[in-house]
């Protein structure tokens, strides 16, 4: 039997990540994933990730994959892949499917990093064709290019609904609408208003109550709930689509610990059943581990934390490290995780009901229930001022770990100071040279640059874009408000790109000069429909 | 006593109810009505449901519905979620042809 110091099951953030630290310290350590390619779910993930720099913040996911794929391979770690690992005993013993052959491989040391898998829900027409998981539809655009839809409503308002929305819309997919049960949004705001500037509508307090369609989805009918999640009858909203997204949240796959013997707890604010780990990652069983979205469903910047510290943690128990040195960089680790758990959507707050910022301001319920920040809520926020000339307007009103914009600013106009997670703050009389490297580097879209006046009754708004066609200089159409409703005719001013921005443009637009704080969103058209609108 | 073992308990009649026609475990089609009649048969926890009913033992093993079922015997034995055991693993837990749970790779190296 073939015999190793780590075997890691899954090649997604956390296992290469573990799999890095413990090759760098001279262990012997194989990967195993059941996918073609490796790297889990980053591979999926083409937006750009929160946090800050340590946390390979602003970099798209996809890249931050092929970054670990790179380190792993420079360290020596052997990756095998459509490798599916079936079984696990209790002797740290593994049954592997490669190919059309059963192995059996020993480890002296195992992590089990095998993420986590989606969750359903039952309605009317749930089975039929064109029902399918958020996550299925990511990896149908992103890996293989292959559209699920042309008309689609996305069940779920968590972050991976989000998230996946608007990448539906990238693919040129009209979104119908985003429906939840719960009464607030559950993903950060940032990600709703992406949607929400485009026109996209949410439907809060909502949930399917059946789909129709003899052999394929051919609609969905939605209704509202009350308080107990019962239907109130009347509120039925029919949409014509051709497809539905489930992203109602991820549940640990956590089998493998479980018939090993490793010691379980059902815990909802984690998933479902994840296995009893010390701070270190370590199961009941000695000298196995656990990390990732199968310890907890989490995020891929604190996978890949969880992953190293199970990776030095393997490299102590086994003796490739000193207790003393493992402590020291354990500490540090858990430092950088702790930075990554705070504000008000850290696992520690699931659950609680927050009102006010860490700053005392208000929250936008509006943005909880629509998605948008109304134009009177977005005032109380310290990015939101008024400036003569080109200033940064920041509409980042929620208290998440994350500060590139503080980062990439080469004039310091943005400060977010040493608490990652407090809201953003344009600087008094800090001079902004229009460099546009907060725009793109901004993950949430958040950042724009306005000059309310360009002394000939309009205004320059620069916002960030990330569709295709794209639109050039002169273009004329229309601005949409942070709602998406068309507010005024707009062209096209400027269109920047550049290797720094990492394919997000800066679109720039001249709009009337009232409209310079509220135009959000630009789309090309007749520029006559939107007066017409605005003044009906 | 855990409310599970507690067989003595009267949990009821089975009623029928509108939504009983649809499909919870899909890999071996087995609806929602078939599940809840089974509870009032005396199936109390996942793991009887699912030899009786073949639950969670289809191509997706359970990945797809095992939360769903959890949910409906826990509702209609009128406890919460937490008081249920999920499903036990095995190996494989992933479905595998036959043909191929036969054959071992011969290793040439290691001292097995
Ligand atoms: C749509 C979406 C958007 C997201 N956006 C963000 C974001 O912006 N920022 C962020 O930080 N996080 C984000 N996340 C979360 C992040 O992707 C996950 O938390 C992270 O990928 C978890 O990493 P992991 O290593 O635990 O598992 P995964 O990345 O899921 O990797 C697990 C790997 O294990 C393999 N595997 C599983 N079982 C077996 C087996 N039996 N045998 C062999 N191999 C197996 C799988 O093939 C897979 O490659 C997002 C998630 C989704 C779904
Ligand atoms: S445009 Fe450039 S100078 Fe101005 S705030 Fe943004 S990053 Fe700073
Ligand atoms: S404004 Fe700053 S803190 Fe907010 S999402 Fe953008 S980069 Fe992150």
């Amino acid at each position: 039997m073939k015999r190793y110091d780590l075997i890691v099951v899954g090649a997604g953030p956390s296992g290469l990540s573990a799999a890095v630290e413990a090759a760098k310290r001279g262990m012997r350590v194989v990967v195993f994933d059941e996918n073609e390619k490796p790297g889990g779910q980053l591979f999926k993930q083409i937006h750009k990730f929160f946090g800050s720099k340590e946390h390979k913040a602003r970099i798209r996911g996809f890249r931050i994959g092929q970054q670990l794929l790179k380190e792993a391979s420079d360290v020596g770690v052997t990756v095998i892949l459509s490798a599916t690992v079936i079984g696990m005993y209790q002797d740290k013993e593994l049954v592997v499917r490669i190919g059309d052959e059963i192995h059996h491989v020993k480890g002296d040391s195992i992590l089990i990093a095998t993420g986590a898998s989606e969750n359903m829900v039952p309605f009317e027409g749930w089975t039929l064709p064109g029902v399918i998981g958020a996550g299925a539809a990511q990896t149908m655009i992103n890996l293989h290019g292959i559209l699920p839809g042309k008309r689609v409503l996305m069940l779920g308002t968590g972050n991976v609904g989000l998230v996946v929305s608007f990448q539906l819309l990238q693919c040129g997919c009209e979104m119908a609408a985003l429906v939840d049960a719960a009464p607030k949004i559950g993903g950060y705001g940032v990600h709703a208003s992406k949607l929400a500037r485009t026109g996209v509508p949410f439907y809060l307090s909502h949930t399917i109550k059946k789909v129709e369609g003899t052999d394929h989805v051919t609609g969905v009918t939605i209704a509202q709930v009350d308080s107990k999640y019962q239907f109130i009858p009347g509120t039925e909203k029919h949409f014509d689509v051709d497809t539905v997204c489930v992203a109602v949240g991820l549940s640990p796959m956590s089998q493998l610990l479980k018939m090993a013997g490793c010691k379980m707890v059902d815990d909802p604010k984690k998933g479902g059943q994840v296995p009893v780990c010390d701070e270190r990652g370590q199961t009941s069983i000695p000298g196995v581990f656990a990390a990732g979205d199968v310890a907890g469903i989490e995020e891929a910047s604190s996978a890949m934390i969880e992953g190293r510290m199970a990776g030095v943690a393997a490299a102590e128990y086994l003796g490739f490290m000193e207790e003393a040195a493992c402590s020291r960089e354990e500490d540090e680790l858990t430092k950088d995780l702790d930075c990554l758990r705070q504000g008000m959507f850290a696992p520690k707050n699931k659950g609680k009901k927050i009102d006010k910022t860490e700053e005392g301001i208000p929250l936008s319920n509006t943005l909880l229930t629509k998605g948008y920040l109304a134009d009177d809520e977005v005032e109380a926020f310290p990015g939101f001022t008024h400036r003569v000339g080109v200033h940064p307007v920041i509409e980042c009103t929620q208290n998440i770990p994350c500060n590139p914009c503080q980062d990439v600013c080469p004039k310091e106009c943005i400060s977010i100071g040493d608490n990652l997670t407090a809201l953003p703050v344009v600087v008094e009389n800090a001079a902004c040279i229009d460099c546009g490297m907060c725009v793109a580097s901004c993950s949430g879209q958040a950042i724009f640059l306005v000059d309310e006046d360009k002394g000939d009754g309009t205004a320059e708004v620069t916002i960030p874009y990330e569709f295709l066609p794209l639109p050039e200089k002169g273009t004329e159409g229309y601005a949409l408000g942070r709602d998406g409703r068309k507010l005024c005719p707009a062209t096209v001013s400027r269109v920047r790109t550049a290797k720094a921005f990492d394919s997000t443009n800066l679109l720039s637009m001249r709009v009337p000069r009232e409209f310079a704080m509220k135009a959000r969103f630009f789309k090309s058209g007749n520029a006559a429909d939107a007066a017409g609108e605005v003044a009906g | 006593m855990n409310q599970v073992n507690d067989r003595s308990r009267d949990i009821g009649e089975f009623v029928p109810r509108p939504d009983d026609d649809m499909v919870i475990c899909r890999c071996e089609e087995v609806t929602k009505g078939e599940i809840r009649k089974a509870v009032h048969e005396g199936m109390w926890t996942v793991t009887e449901v699912r030899r009786y009913l073949r639950t969670g033992m289809g191509l997706c093993q359970g990945q797809t519905c095992g939360k769903l079922v959890k949910g409906i015997i826990a509702s209609e034995l009128g406890i919460p979620q937490s008081e249920l055991e999920p499903a036990t693993s095995r190996v494989p837990m992933r479905p595998i042809e036959m043909k191929v749970f036969a054959k071992e790779a011969k290793e040439a190296d290691g001292n097995g």
